[in-house]
Parts: C-alpha cells; sequence; structure tokens
C-alpha cells in the first residue's frame, strides 16, 4: 500500500510544470536521437546529459528518463521508414516494418509502433510500482559479501550474453575493471596506475568513456555507413491510424509482450534487443498465420515494441533497487545518478524517495506526452530522417564534446575523449562487446570495496562469500551464467556433428 | 593479420603490463598491507588466462580453416577518422584560448567539410554557425554552465 501512496507523492513532482515540460522535451530530443541510424538510448542520454547538469536530482532524472523512453520510440521510426534501426533494439521492427512501408502501409506500421510502446511502457511501470519496493526491502538483507557476488554476477551475466565471442565479452569486462582501479585508492591513500600523470590521480570520469564509446566510437564507425548512398523518406502520409481488424490482431500480442520485455529488461544482461527478438520468435509461433511474418504481419511490428518498451523498463529495477546496471543505458543514468550525488540502491528508495517516485510517476505521463508526440506529429517529426546523417553526425560530436566539457571543466578530458573513442571503434571492429566494459567501469569500484568490506568483517577470511545461503545461490546462478555459453556451444557442435554425419 | 588475433595478443599485453604494475603497487601504511593490491593482482591474472583462451581460440580456428577470411584491413576511413583526431586535438588546444563559440564553429566547419563535403560550405557554415551560438546561449546563459568565452568580445 506504502508504493501508492509514494506514487502520489510522485506525481506531485512530476506533474509540475517545469517537469512536465523536461519530460516532453527529453522525450522529443530523445525521439530524434533515436532515429539516427546507430545511435540509441545510450547515446542519447550519453550526449544530452549536460542538459540535466544544473537541474535538482528530481528534474534531472526525469529528464533522462524521457530521452531513455523517447529515443525507444523513436529506434522503430527508423527501422519503419528506411529500414535502418537505430539500435538493437528497433531491428525487430524491421523484419516486418519496412516490408508495410513497402506496401503503402507505413501510416498503419507508425501508429502500431507507438500504440504498442505505449501499452508495453504503461503496463511495465504498474509492475514497476507493484515490485520496486518489495526488491528495494528484500536488498536490504545484502551484506558486503552478497553485494560483490551480486555484482559479479551482473557482470558476468552481461558478459556471456553478449552477442559473439564470449572470452571477447569477459575480456570487455575485465578492461572495464582495470580501468576503474585507475585513481588514488580511497581507504589506503596509494596511488594506482596513474603513472605519474596528475589529471589520473582522481580516476578517469566514467561519463566521458561513455559520451566517448557511444558517441566518438559510433561517429567513426559511420563513416563507413555514410558513404553507403542515402535513401528516400517517405514524407507524405494520410492518416496515422489503425484499422479495427488490425488492432485485433495486435492487442493480444501486445498484452503478451508486456510481462515477457519487463522480465527480460530486469535481468542483467538481457536488454531491449533480445525482449523484442524473443517476443518476435513467440507471436510467430503462436500465429495462425505464420507466414505472413516478414512479409509485413502488423503483429510483428507490434509484439516487439511492446517487449523492447517493456524492458526499458524493466531495466531500471536492478539499477535503482540494487545499483545494479542491467544495460548500457542504465548504466549511463546511474553515472549521472552517481555524479548528482545519488548512490542508487535500496537505501535510495529511503532517503530519497520522491527523486524515484517522481521518476516512476514521470514515467507514466512521459509515455502519454511520447504517444501524442508519435502518433498525430509523426509526420513532422519522421522529416529528420530526411536530414541528412552527413550534417547531423557533426552535431553529435559538437555534443560530445560540450558535454565532456561540463563534466570536469577541463579540455584534458577531450584527449580521454579521442583516447577511448578510438578505442570504442577498434573494439567494434574487433568484434568486442562495449557494454562490459561499460558496466565494468560504473560498478568497479563498489565492487572492490564491497570485496574488501566482506574480507575486513571476515577478519581476512576468504569463506565469507560461500556462509550464507543467499551467496551460495548468487555463485551458483552466476557458475551457471558463466558455463551457460560453454554448453550451448558444446551441444550446437554436437547437434550439427550429427547432422552432417546423417546427410 | 586477423583482428581477434590481434586482439588477443594486445589484451595479452594489457594484462602483463597491469599485472607487473600491481606487483609493484607499495603496501598500504594502514590496515592490511597487501589489500590495495590484491583486486587489481586477480584482474590481471584474469586478464591474462582470458587473452591465452581467446588466443587459443584463434589459433585452432586458424587451423581448422586454413585461408583467412576476416583480415584486418585499414579501410578508407581511417583517412577520415585520423583527421577528425587532429580536429579533436586543435580543437582541445584552442578551446580556451578562442573561447568556444570561435573554436566550435572551425571544429564543426572542418568535420562538416569531411562528412558533407567542401562544396556544400554555404550549408556547412550556416550549421556550424546556428550549432555553436544556439549551444553557447542554452548552456551558458539559460542552463548555468560555464564554456569559455572569446577574448573581447560579449560571447
Amino acid at each position: 500500500m506504502d508504493s501508492i501512496m509514494y506514487l502520489l507523492e510522485g506525481f506531485t513532482v512530476a506533474l509540475t510544470p517545469m517537469n512536465l515540460l523536461w519530460v516532453t522535451i527529453g522525450g522529443v530530443l530523445g525521439t530524434i536521437i533515436g532515429m539516427l541510424p546507430g545511435l540509441g538510448p545510450a547515446t542519447g542520454v550519453a550526449v544530452l546529459l549536460p542538459l540535466t547538469f544544473s537541474m535538482g536530482p528530481e528534474a534531472a532524472l526525469i529528464t533522462m528518463g524521457g530521452v531513455y523512453y523517447g529515443a525507444m520510440y523513436g529506434g522503430s521510426r527508423a527501422s519503419i521508414l528506411i529500414n535502418t534501426p537505430g539500435d538493437g533494439a528497433a531491428v525487430a521492427a524491421t523484419f516486418d516494418g519496412y516490408p508495410m512501408t513497402l506496401q503503402g502501409r507505413a501510416e498503419a506500421a507508425l501508429a502500431i509502433s507507438a500504440i504498442a510502446s505505449f501499452i508495453g511502457g504503461v503496463l511495465a511501470t504498474f509492475v514497476m510500482v507493484a515490485v520496486a519496493m518489495p526488491v528495494a526491502r528484500f536488498a536490504l538483507k545484502f551484506g558486503p559479501a552478497e553485494y560483490f557476488l551480486l555484482f559479479a554476477f551482473a557482470l558476468s551475466a552481461t558478459a556471456s550474453m553478449s552477442k559473439g565471442n564470449k572470452t571477447k565479452g569477459f575480456i570487455s569486462m575485465i578492461l572495464g575493471l582495470m580501468i576503474s582501479t585507475i585513481g588514488i585508492d580511497g581507504q589506503s591513500g596509494i596511488k594506482r596506475f596513474t603513472f605519474g600523470i596528475l589529471e589520473l590521480q582522481g580516476g578517469i570520469d566514467f561519463l566521458v568513456i561513455i559520451i566517448a564509446v557511444y558517441a566518438m566510437g559510433e561517429v567513426f564507425k559511420s563513416f563507413k555507413n555514410i558513404a553507403d548512398g542515402k535513401k528516400t523518406v517517405q514524407k507524405n502520409f494520410g492518416k496515422i491510424w489503425i484499422s479495427r481488424e488490425e488492432w485485433k490482431r495486435s492487442v493480444w500480442p501486445i498484452l503478451r509482450s508486456a510481462p515477457l520485455g519487463f522480465f527480460i529488461g530486469a535481468l542483467p544482461g538481457a536488454g531491449g534487443t533480445m525482449a523484442a527478438l524473443m517476443s518476435y520468435n513467440n507471436e510467430k509461433s503462436l500465429s495462425k498465420h505464420p507466414e505472413e511474418f516478414g512479409e509485413g504481419a502488423i503483429e510483428g511490428v507490434a509484439a516487439p515494441e511492446s517487449a523492447n518498451n517493456a524492458a526499458s523498463v524493466g531495466a531500471m529495477i536492478p539499477m535503482l533497487t540494487l545499483g545494479i546496471p542491467g544495460s548500457g543505458t542504465t548504466a549511463v543514468m546511474m553515472g549521472a545518478l552517481l555524479m548528482l550525488g545519488l548512490q542508487p540502491g535500496p537505501l535510495l528508495f529511503q532517503q530519497q524517495s520522491t527523486v524515484i517516485w517522481g521518476l516512476i510517476a514521470s514515467m507514466f505521463i512521459g509515455n502519454i506526452i511520447l504517444a501524442f508526440v508519435n502518433i498525430p506529429m509523426a509526420g513532422l517529426l519522421v522529416r529528420v530522417l530526411s536530414v541528412p546523417p552527413k550534417i547531423l553526425y557533426p552535431i553529435v560530436l559538437g555534443l560530445a564534446f560540450v558535454g565532456t566539457y561540463a563534466i570536469s571543466y577541463s579540455t584534458m578530458d577531450f584527449y580521454l575523449l579521442i583516447i577511448f573513442g578510438i578505442i570504442g571503434y577498434f573494439m567494434s571492429k574487433a568484434r568486442i562487446p562495449a557494454t562490459p566494459l561499460i558496466l565494468a567501469i560504473i560498478v568497479g569500484n563498489n565492487m572492490e570495496q564491497s570485496f574488501r568490506r566482506a574480507i575486513k568483517i571476515s577478519d581476512g577470511s576468504l569463506r565469507i562469500f560461500w556462509s550464507s545461503p543467499l551467496a551460495v545461490a548468487l555463485i551458483v546462478i552466476t557458475l551457471l551464467s558463466i558455463l551457460y555459453p560453454v554448453f550451448k556451444d558444446y551441444f550446437h557442435r554436437r547437434k550439427t556433428r550429427i547432422d552432417t554425419e546423417a546427410a | 593479420m586477423n583482428i581477434s588475433l590481434l586482439s588477443g595478443i594486445l589484451s595479452l599485453l594489457i594484462g602483463l603490463i597491469y599485472t607487473v604494475f600491481a606487483l609493484l603497487l607499495p603496501d598500504a601504511s594502514i590496515g592490511r598491507a597487501a589489500e590495495p593490491k590484491f583486486f587489481p593482482l586477480a584482474l590481471g591474472i584474469i586478464m591474462l588466462l582470458l587473452s591465452v583462451a581467446l588466443l587459443y581460440e584463434e589459433l585452432k580456428k586458424k587451423k581448422e580453416e586454413t585461408k583467412v577470411k576476416s583480415v584486418f584491413t585499414l579501410d578508407s576511413n581511417l583517412k577520415k577518422i585520423g583527421l577528425t583526431c587532429l580536429f579533436s586535438i586543435l580543437y582541445a588546444i584552442l578551446f580556451d584560448k578562442l573561447g568556444y563559440v570561435i573554436s566550435t564553429v572551425l571544429f564543426l566547419e572542418g568535420e562538416l567539410f569531411l562528412f558533407n563535403g567542401f562544396r556544400k560550405w554555404k550549408i556547412n557554415t550556416i550549421v556550424a554557425l546556428v550549432f555553436s551560438l544556439f549551444i553557447y546561449i542554452l548552456f551558458s546563459k539559460l542552463l548555468g554552465v560555464y564554456l569559455p568565452m572569446t577574448p573581447g568580445i560579449w560571447i
């Protein structure tokens, strides 16, 4: 019951005129960035971060939330109209959304993706209201040892669920943890890995690395895509809405995909991309006419859009209640919270309840505003897609630099931005996933501190890490998450071997 | 050279250097002496193990399929990336000296030239000017985020 009380209190925060304005601005800017090929919610929040530096924590979080789900809404616009997903979570919208555009049904595709996103987002926010407090209360039982193991689980799950080679995922994660150890050690005062450089003593600011990897790295990558030639965008639309028949086909897929998306989003490592693809495959196998999938089936747009927006809400749960971001975007948001002096975790719900519940309340409001922005105004907004990326990418660079400057007021960080931009580019060339690196940089310090606190409690014995049932359970699921790809690989290979032998 | 092999070698090097520096870290004068060392040392060792695993995977793969598919080629965009880095370094140097607006106009002109070509210099100039002034007024005047002023002019 307290949740309802807190939520009402949250609405009093979210409904102030300034906060309504911020969530609208954040949502519109997020939608625009989400539409750009290659740029998703993580980049959107990263480059728009400096906007929030002068705000209070409530307004800052509400604005970032707006950018986050705005980018989720926007991602599908480009998928549907030009077959170029803004980010991974919008990939599934290309399967049926683009065929619909080719058939002259772009209006229905745009409308259903916004409707599905809206329903998915709102339903997931209801679930969040219900589970946030219990999870935060449960997390209060965690000691330093359990926290250390939880960090280890979240990181290893992210690394092993990343696409491609799993070893590379773990290398990315360790590299991130290594970067987090740079600087003066808070407990002993010893300088670690500063190599005598004064600027490194305070550590490398993770926000700079985030902007570097998500903005600079993406711009470096874009040089290749830009040469690929341009696509024409449909600019004139009929009424952007759907028929009753289309609604009937979509309503159950939308309702089924929302809880699925929320659950997958809340798991560390699995994010909007996986949620969208799973719900797509799910609906395809449940459908009475699976042959239409990929040829412009409307539920093929509705289901993944509902799932990925629900996932973006679900991803906030571990970040806010445990202080463990489960995705790139929530990692960026957590970085921003830390910069505002707020430590996400169970105590945040007790100490800063208005901030948290203001954010949750604004998710309801933001989704309503975005549905309005994305349906009646869709025709206007998609004109951004006809502004050539050749002009937009330099602007993203400009935003990356102004954002970096606003973090520390020092041009020294510009060099870090360049260096990590190149590292990010190299990593993507080598198919090393960036998300484990970003997560590790953000939680690395807390992870080491909880390890050392645990050792202090146990007076030097490592036994504390398996002395409680909770700790043992965490070890087991961590091992499972590490071994899962190995098993999968083994069975996959055995299956192909049997198949080839049979052939 | 295969880029996965290259990243394996690089992470091996990073692991080695990091482990050596972790071993060289001084002892803490308060509390447990080895405490600041322990976590980094563990990271270094895991990195070494992972990079050996990656190298092993890649070398095995190489034997299985004799022809290497993903050869690391310097793609043609590397020149543009290099120029972007150069412009960024110049931007960093000039940022405080020339002030935000002028240094940003120069930087964006450079980048727009790379992306959009020289022939569209009119559009490029308009975009660079509008962006710089807009951001300056938004941040410096409305949001209260300090940006360096151009000496002698009001902005």
